[in-house]
């Protein structure tokens, strides 16, 4: 299978009031079409960062692409025209964000809203682009359709928002739709039928699906694949199979274990903890971001960055894993 | 079992703006008549969704939100009853932890003043004893005593919520209202925060009414789980029960739809039960059962007579036709 996306060595600075520092290091990622990437990781951790290179909604300044590449069906997309960069997002590779409150506009109605991204990427005029609209909201199970889409924001809840939201994103039938913790805000029984909704949009339209997620459960249920990052670099990949169940890296598997089980009593015992916090990024030497809470540091750990590389199963950034020392 | 916290007929409303000026001022029932029981050294778990009442049970239980009704006994007085002063002396034993350890810390205050406040308040001690108290706190929640004289900001999240564990052990209070503690952090911090939770449990006997959304938390930290559902309890079960033969179909679709390790995309796992919608507005409930819109079970008598929390096995369950999925 050929990747739709591909992110090769991408690396992103800040400037911050303690110099440069840099949100991502060399992140490797690909996605291809009809799959679903999961990326997971401890906020701060530079997945949302990832999400926004794509779409190239980095802030910049204080932020900018140090170096690497983005290919989208093989287009370069770092470096390439502001203006090309507007005509690809939303058509080609279109995002939802986490609080669909504060990502729709609050004094327009949801369905104009849907029409303009519409407007924006085909050329089709106002009537056509609301018919489509309402048949969009329809797709994404919203019920009297017709009529909501004359609603405004405020008056819809919070998982028919960020129904109206996936509606916005799929308007252009997008081959990559990365998906930012898309049911954070959302009740649990929302939530599981917005992951049902995305399945089935993916069934239809073939796309590739990024969704950025804290929450290992939903990358069980989600993803085909997934990353596992940590102070901004990709630590463990694989098939979400493998990860899930053969964790390499012990950050990995420290967050498999610290999960509290719904389908099976553990309140007997403690649940495992992952010791201290994640360090701050302008804090970070040439050490494993790691090592400080990590129980298999030895000397090596101290002294040089990991790689991701290929060990038993699949790549994980460890000397511990790639010494055999676990 | 003696309850420490008996609980009775709890109903709760807020009045919402009058449609017109002559109209009379309408209400929103938020806690409509809940009823459960907490023995000391146990923790019970509210769960349910957003705007199903749990926080607010939980507030009008050791009396930050004023009831409209029923009764609320905690070591034989009747809370809802007592006079301010006496109420302001029991709330000793009545503390509380919120959800968001970022803004429920003065952002001004030294963390030694937030610890030793509610000393103050309650008059405990000579100010040596309170310091005394609040290096004692800090060493059993995982802080360091010399990071007394710091101000909130210079503590992670975790670390947070771990002053603002101490500051509710101040007191020594009997019974502990946890509003959603660990939903704020992120899972490496979390299981530290759950753990100290257990720890505190066990070593000093303490009762917990333990509110999340995640019903794996809950399932690792409480005793009993009571589930609500637009002012309801719909079921009340010991935990095992609860998760592992819930009768009620709102609890076996919450538990469907919590995202879990087992369930796997790779094994083709399609979600069994699914409830549409959203619940339905507190301010005009429908006649019947409040799940019979979006139930899969729900028949005639769902959506006219409201099913009454029957014990049923070790459980109690409000509906009509319970049993399992």
């Amino acid at each position: 299978m050929s990747a739709l996306l591909e992110i090769d060595d991408l690396k992103v600075t800040f400037d911050t009031r303690h110099g440069p520092v840099t949100a991502l290091d060399s992140v490797s990622l690909h996605v291809a079409a009809g799959e679903t990437l999961g990326v997971v990781g401890e906020s701060g951790c530079g997945k949302s960062i990832t999400a926004l290179s794509v779409v190239g909604l980095i802030p910049s300044p204080p932020g900018r692409i140090a170096g690497g590449s983005i290919r989208l069906a093989g287009e370069e997309l770092v470096g390439a025209a502001p203006a090309r960069l507007r005509a690809l997002r939303g058509a080609e590779a279109a995002m939802i964000f986490q609080e669909p409150m504060t990502s729709l506009n609050p004094v327009f109605t949801v369905g104009a809203q849907i029409a303009e991204a519409i407007m924006l990427h085909q050329k089709v005029g106002r009537d056509e682009a609301l018919r489509e609209a309402v048949a969009l909201l329809e797709r994404v199970g919203i019920p009297s359709p017709g009529q909501r889409a004359s609603d405004y924001p405020h008056q819809l809840s919070g998982g028919m928002r960020q129904r109206v939201m996936i509606a916005m994103a799929v308007s252009c039938r997008p081959k990559v739709l990365i998906a930012d913790e898309p049911t954070t805000a959302l009740d649990v029984t929302v939530q599981a039928q917005i992951f049902d909704l995305l399945n089935e949009i993916q069934r239809d339209f073939g796309a590739a699906i990024i969704l950025i997620t804290h929450d290992m459960g939903a990358i069980a249920e989600m993803a085909d694949r997934v990353a596992v990052m940590y102070a901004g670099r990709v630590i463990e990949e694989g098939t979400a199979d493998d990860v899930l169940d053969h964790p390499q890296h012990p950050y990995t598997s420290g967050l498999i274990a610290c999960i509290p089980a719904l389908g099976k009593d553990d309140a007997a015992g403690r649940l495992e903890e992952i010791p201290g916090v994640v360090p701050p990024l302008h804090l970070l030497g040439d050490s494993c971001a790691f090592a400080e809470r990590c129980a298999h540091r030895f000397a090596r750990c101290d002294r040089e960055k990991p790689r991701l590389v290929a060990h038993r199963r699949h790549p994980a950034a460890c000397h511990a894993v790639a010494e055999g020392r676990i | 079992m003696s309850a420490l916290l008996d609980v009775r007929d709890l109903t709760v409303r807020f009045a919402l703006p009058r449609p017109s000026l002559f109209a009379p001022r309408p209400h929103l029932e938020a806690v409509r008549g809940v009823s459960f029981r907490l023995g000391a050294g146990r923790a019970l778990g509210l769960v349910g969704e957003s705007g199903s009442g749990k926080t607010t049970t939980a507030m009008a239980t050791i009396r930050l939100v004023p009831a409209a009704g029923g009764s609320v006994r905690f070591d034989g007085d009747d809370l809802l009853q007592l006079a301010p002063e006496a109420m302001r002396r029991r709330r000793r034993d009545l503390q509380l932890i919120f959800q968001d350890p970022y803004s429920s810390l003065n952002p001004r205050t030294r963390v030694e003043e937030i610890v030793r406040e509610p000393m103050e308040l309650m008059e405990m001690g000579t100010p040596q004893e309170q310091r005394e108290r609040a290096r004692e706190l800090f060493t059993l929640v995982g802080l360091r005593p010399d990071q007394l004289a710091l101000f909130p900001h210079q503590f992670s999240g975790g670390q947070r919520q771990r002053i603002s564990i101490a500051r509710a052990l101040t007191t020594n209070p009997r019974l502990l209202v946890c509003d959603e503690p660990v939903s704020a952090l992120d899972v490496a911090i979390q299981a530290q925060i759950l753990n100290l939770l257990a720890r505190l449990k066990d070593e000093f006997g303490l009762a917990y009414l333990f509110i999340s959304h995640d019903l794996g938390v809950v399932r690792h930290v409480c005793d009993d789980v009571a589930v609500m559902y637009l002012g309801k309890i719909v079921e009340m079960a010991p935990r095992a029960r609860l998760f592992d033969a819930p009768q009620h179909p709102y609890t076996q679709a919450l538990l469907s739809a919590a995202p879990s390790l087992a369930r796997r995309k790779s094994r083709g796992y399609v979600r069994p039960l699914k409830v549409s919608g959203d619940p339905p507005s507190p301010i005009a409930p429908p006649p019947g059962c409040a799940f019979a819109e979006r139930c899969p079970r729900a028949r005639a008598p769902c959506r006219s007579t409201e099913p009454p929390l029957d014990p049923l096995g070790d459980s109690r369950v409000a509906c009509h036709f319970p049993g399992p999925a």
